[in-house]
């Protein structure tokens, strides 16, 4: 297993991929805080829990791209034919399963960890420099970064067993994209209030971080819902490699 | 109560290695036995109740037209594929089941199986990494298939002939004794075809067995001992080259009539 984890790691660094992702990541913190920080109306960024949904955006840059890190990280091995050498190495293929998603946890809280804080920090400068009181204490920002980190890592786990069980990497890049970006909110949005919006996936990593308590669950709540649905979606995506024939 | 440790240890040591399989490594071990293999795809049979072995120290050409079910075989011994019935062994056990694959066999299964923006060292050092090998071997592989000028250089960078060597160093890294490699001549220039040609002649008198796919008999019939053709999933023929040749036709019209008989 360690001697897995060590390639997997190599095979993370070895590539431009994650330099690529984490400045694109970084890039669009910068972009959503200053645009939020300097545009938005005072009325609307005075109070506390609209300071920590605007904070809150560097958790859901950090998700969305540490869950593209990780099913990268096993769709890459299967669009470049990777997997094969990969598998021949190690035919109890459940250990390489395991393995990436070990890495990519570590990865996807790396970056939940660097958009979180950038995101505060960002933010929170904005805010100074139009003279706003930031009104969130010390606990608001360790838990927007900690949740955040751990927000990240355990979507990081979802990609990786969502690409296990897709294997084709458009489909599910796109897929994640258009859950996080688009079905999560129409959930949130939705006329029929069926109340479901805040135990999905998307919904239960914002509440790791504390954002909109009022809405979402509590932190702790979100952390164990969120842990199931990795913890279930890594187990598809280890059945899904065990069982099935390599293509 | 038993006073005699041996015999409990000999007991013990019975249980984990089952009486039908020899010692490793000892004389006579097929490095391949494939016995009744048959893998259906849907209403597709790939392969059909196939059986053939090699014995250690052999080049074998596994022939057989486009679609024969060659590389499915290659896959299913590899345990890359379930096979539906039947079973694949090498060196007496399931792929998956030995302990350090890559010390017993090197596979090549396709000619560009590389992350594009990875340098071809790095590609190696991963796999050197998961299969627990010493790190100089990435150096010695890349030496044998004259790659360590570029080794640093992005995959995407090379040429198709470096690229089929990579791949070969790949499957060299654990110094195997058994090398799988599947239409490895495709789209190799003449100088790409002699240089592989002498290397697997050179593997082969170093005690090293060599099954290698080909659906162009003249490409491999310089190089192999003896040939496994199949044609739809099916055994056609098991027999060394000059057995093949003995029969008063030319290597190349045996190999053509036998692949294309009952065809229409």
């Amino acid at each position: 297993m360690r001697a897995q984890l060590r390639s997997e790691l190599l095979k993370q660094r070895s590539t431009r991929t994650n330099l690529g992702l984490l400045a694109a990541m970084l890039g669009l913190v910068l972009f959503v805080e200053l645009l939020h920080g300097v545009g938005l109306a005072t009325g609307h960024l005075d109070a506390r829990s609209e300071q920590l949904v605007t904070f809150g955006r560097g958790e859901f840059l950090g998700v969305l791209f540490a869950a593209l890190l990780g099913a990268l990280s096993i769709t890459s091995e299967i669009r470049h034919g990777t997997i094969r050498p990969t598998f021949l190495v190690t035919p109890r293929r459940g250990g390489v399963v395991a393995a990436k998603v070990a890495v990519s946890m570590l990865l996807g809280a790396g970056a939940g960890l660097a958009a979180s804080a950038s995101a505060a920090a960002i933010g929170a400068a904005a805010l100074g420099l139009r003279g706003i009181d930031v009104q969130l204490d010390g606990g608001d920002y360790l838990l927007l970064v900690a949740g955040g980190a751990a927000a990240a890592a355990l979507w990081a786990a979802i990609g990786v067993g969502i690409g296990a069980v897709v294997r084709s990497q458009v489909p599910t890049v796109v897929g994640i994209s258009a859950w996080l970006l688009f079905v999560e909110g129409v959930l949130a949005g939705d006329a029929l209030d069926l109340g479901v919006s805040r135990f999905a996936p998307g919904a239960a990593a914002a509440a790791i971080s504390g954002q909109d308590p009022g809405t979402l669950l509590a932190p702790a709540l979100g952390a164990v819902l969120l842990a199931v649905y990795a913890a279930a979606v890594t187990a598809a995506g280890w059945l899904a490699t065990t069982r099935r024939d390599v293509v | 109560m038993s006073t005699d440790g041996t015999a409990a240890r000999r007991g013990r040591d019975l249980y984990r290695r089952p009486l039908r399989k020899p010692p490793e490594g000892s004389p006579g071990y097929p490095a391949v036995s494939v016995h009744s293999l048959t893998k259906r795809y849907g209403g597709l049979t790939a392969v059909d109740d196939l059986s053939f072995s090699l014995s250690a120290g052999t080049i074998t050409g596994f022939l057989g037209p486009n679609g024969a079910g060659k590389t499915t075989t290659l896959r299913l011994i590899l345990g890359l594929a379930e096979p539906t019935s039947g079973e694949a062994l090498v060196f007496g056990r399931r792929y998956e089941e030995l302990d350090q694959p890559a010390r017993r066999v090197g596979a090549v299964l396709e000619s560009n199986d590389f992350h594009p923006g990875r340098s071809g060292r790095d590609h190696l050092r991963a796999l050197a990494l998961a299969a627990a090998l010493p790190s100089a071997r990435v150096g010695q592989v890349l030496e044998l298939v004259e790659l360590d000028a570029p080794a640093s250089r992005r995959v995407h960078t090379y040429s198709l002939g470096m690229r089929q060597r990579l791949g070969l160093a790949a499957a060299l890294l654990g110094d195997p004794q058994l090398l799988v490699l599947d239409e490895p001549a495709n789209g190799l220039d003449p100088a790409g075809v002699h240089w592989l040609r002498t290397f697997l002649r050179r593997f082969a008198a170093s005690g090293g067995t060599v099954l290698v796919s080909s659906h162009v008999l003249a490409e491999v019939a310089q190089t192999v001992d003896q040939v496994v053709i199949i044609d739809r999933g099916h055994l056609i023929a098991s027999a060394r080259l000059d057995e093949l040749a003995g029969r008063g036709h030319s290597l190349e019209a045996t190999y053509l009539q036998l692949t294309t008989r009952g065809a229409s």
